[in-house]
């Protein structure tokens, strides 16, 4: 038996440790976008050094790194929206519909995660390019919308389940339709669930570098392509690299941020009942 | 035409025929309960009405319409349900005029009805609540409110007090008898408590696995079940059955003898008797018609085991020679110690008889 201040120390270094290991890469990168070129290379690292933006200043004079980031807004922001309003109807359905073959669609919707990305990277290089899709905002959104939908049905129709079904009968009884069932509901009840599988979407969509580097050219690359394609020629900016990486993480930190309460509540939703 | 027919209602779940061949009737303006023990299709018939459930066979007429098909919505019946079902995330005052914004009714209307819903229920307070912060019993008028203010055809409610602790049922209880008498609607109500159908009810039907065992009202039910299920399950504390063997049968009256019982007794029937001397059958004594002593025209001879007071009456158990166990019930605080012998009477027209199928004879 531990005695209790023991116990607690172990948590807290526990903590310490996971946290440490989380956190030391955003660390390295933040803090290696405020060194010198040298102070970067320095061999043993410096952990203390003379802090400069001018690697913020290049990269928001660099047309390319700005619109890259429009770029990855246009494609994260409609792929969450598109996956929310198709997502939600699909798993009320699936949560309170019953109808043949259901369990199968339900499977089918997140087999297409069992597959690696790089699988299927030609093949939907070779469809872009045979629709005229290449470097649009359009397949980056038709594409993430194929890994995102699923997330957001599952995540969703979990959700909807743990509504009681008395209050769809209930609404129904007093002249709710359908629709109004769904929109005065489930949806407003099940924002935990809707709000846990948006996340997931923008974070996927905003982070994805695999289809974006396959798919897109110079017009619509995404801020990911835009941090790597600094990694050419014959030397590697790591100023400008961690400064973009840096930019790069700070939107979906905000809009984590913003929606960690529903955040917190869906994932704990269904372990206290 | 009644007001409310359900006409020979058969629900299936697969295989399991949980509706048997059901037919009840409500004349406007009627409580009708529906009681049974769990599982025994009340609920189910229930949401049948509402059309929340399909019907396998039969039909169900509605104010002289067939909506045996109709939607839910189209029925214009409200219904409570016996876990409130109120929209947590709307305020009291959106839950109660949920239909009425569902119907599309002018704001002032639905202030009007609302405010009226609920100073009925004395809920007036409440209106800017949501559902967590109030009390069952707050929740339980919210839930009622959302059914009066669309001014239905017809109330159904589903065990709407079982969630509710004894002192605050009884008083719901009053408010919903108050509540059907000042509406005058029809009301469809269904409870596994017989304390509830007897009070609240103009008809009780009593329903055991999708079956009607009878319908009748209050008074019939008490004082004259059909059969041996009925008389076990109205009254509190149950009918005691003696097993008894039939000694004649004479007309209109069969005679019967038990070792208890110091002579043999001979009881008018209600039916032409469908036994045969030397046949078993019941004997039923509500537990309140039996006294301690020989007052009264038939006597049992019984052994104390223990007694339970009440305060106003104290229950007595006491067994028969034969281990079977019988309930007095007595005004006043009596003991009884175990192996006392006490004498039993009781009014043979007070007794019910039950054959071997446990029809009433």
């Amino acid at each position: 038996m531990v005695s209790r201040p023991a116990a607690r120390f172990a948590h807290l270094a526990g903590l310490v440790l996971v946290f440490a290991f989380a956190m030391f890469p955003f660390y390295w990168m933040v803090s290696s976008s405020f060194k010198d070129q040298g102070d970067l290379l320095a061999s043993p690292p410096m952990w203390l050094f003379e802090p400069t933006i001018k690697h913020y200043a290049e990269i928001w004079a660099d047309q390319k790194v700005t619109a890259a980031i429009v770029n990855s807004l246009i494609v994260a922001v409609s792929t969450t929206a598109l996956a929310v309003l198709l997502g939600t109807p699909a798993a009320y359905a699936l949560a309170r519909f019953e109808f043949r073959g259901k369990s199968d669609l339900w499977f089918w919707f997140i087999s297409n995660r069992m597959i690696s990305p790089i699988v299927l990277a030609l093949p939907v290089y070779l469809l872009a390019q045979s629709l005229g899709l290449l470097d649009t905002h359009l397949v980056l959104i038709l594409i993430y919308l194929t890994f995102n939908l699923p997330i957001v049905v599952w995540i969703c129709t979990d959700q909807f389940r743990s509504i009681p079904p008395e209050l769809e009968q209930a609404a129904r009884l007093e002249g709710a339709k359908q629709f109004d069932v769904f929109w005065r509901i489930y949806l407003p009840l099940g924002l935990p669930g809707v709000a846990v599988s948006a996340i997931f979407s923008f974070i996927f969509s905003w982070n994805e570098l695999l289809y974006a580097l396959v798919l897109t050219r110079r017009n619509v690359q995404t801020a990911p392509v835009a941090a790597t394609s600094f990694m050419s020629g014959y030397e590697l900016p790591w100023g400008k690299i961690m400064a973009t990486g840096t930019v790069i993480v700070l939107p979906v930190t905000i809009f984590a941020l913003i929606v960690s309460r529903h955040m917190i509540r869906g994932l704990t939703m269904g372990a206290t009942k | 035409m009644s007001f409310l027919k359900l006409e020979q209602i058969v629900k299936r779940f697969g295989d399991a025929t949980v509706i048997d061949h059901v037919d009840i009737t409500a004349e406007r303006g009627e409580f009708v309960v529906f009681v049974g023990p769990s599982g025994c299709g009340k609920s189910t018939l229930l949401r049948m009405v509402a059309g929340l459930e399909e019907v396998s066979e039969g039909a169900i007429y509605l104010d002289g319409a067939n909506v045996t098909d109709t939607e839910p919505a189209a029925r214009q019946v409200s219904m409570v349900f016996q876990s409130y079902a109120l929209f947590p995330h709307m305020s009291v005052h959106d839950n109660i005029s949920f239909g009425l914004r569902m119907a599309k009714t002018p704001r002032e209307e639905i202030d009007r009805r609302v405010a009226e819903a609920a100073r009925i229920l004395q809920i007036e307070s409440l209106l800017q609540r949501k559902p967590r912060q109030l009390s069952g019993g707050q929740r339980q008028r919210v839930a009622i409110g959302r059914a009066i203010v669309r001014n239905p055809k017809l109330f159904l409610f589903d065990e709407p007090l079982s969630n509710l602790d004894a002192e605050l049922r009884s008083q719901m209880r009053v408010e919903i008898a108050r509540l059907h008498r000042d509406l005058g609607v029809t009301m469809v109500y269904v409870t596994h408590d017989q304390v509830e159908a007897m009070t609240l009810a103009d008809r009780i039907v009593v329903l055991r696995a999708g079956r009607v065992e009878q319908i009748g009202s209050p008074a019939d039910l008490y004082e004259r079940p059909d059969n041996i299920f009925v008389a076990g399950f109205i009254g509190s504390p149950k009918m005691n059955f003696l097993k008894v063997s039939v000694a004649a049968v004479n007309g209109g009256a069969v005679t019967v003898r038990h070792p208890a019982l110091a002579a043999d007794l001979t009881l008018p029937t209600r039916h032409a008797p469908r036994v045969e001397p030397g046949e078993d059958v019941v004997l039923g004594l509500r537990p309140e018609h039996l006294s301690v002593g020989d007052g009264g025209a038939a006597c049992l001879a019984l052994r104390g085991e223990f007694a339970e007071s009440l305060g106003a009456t104290s229950q007595l158990y006491a067994q028969t020679g034969n281990g079977e166990t019988l309930i007095l019930q007595v005004p006043g605080r009596r003991s009884l110690a175990p192996g006392e012998g006490i004498r039993a009477g009781f009014d043979p027209a007070q007794a019910y008889l039950f054959d071997g199928a446990g029809r009433a004879i």
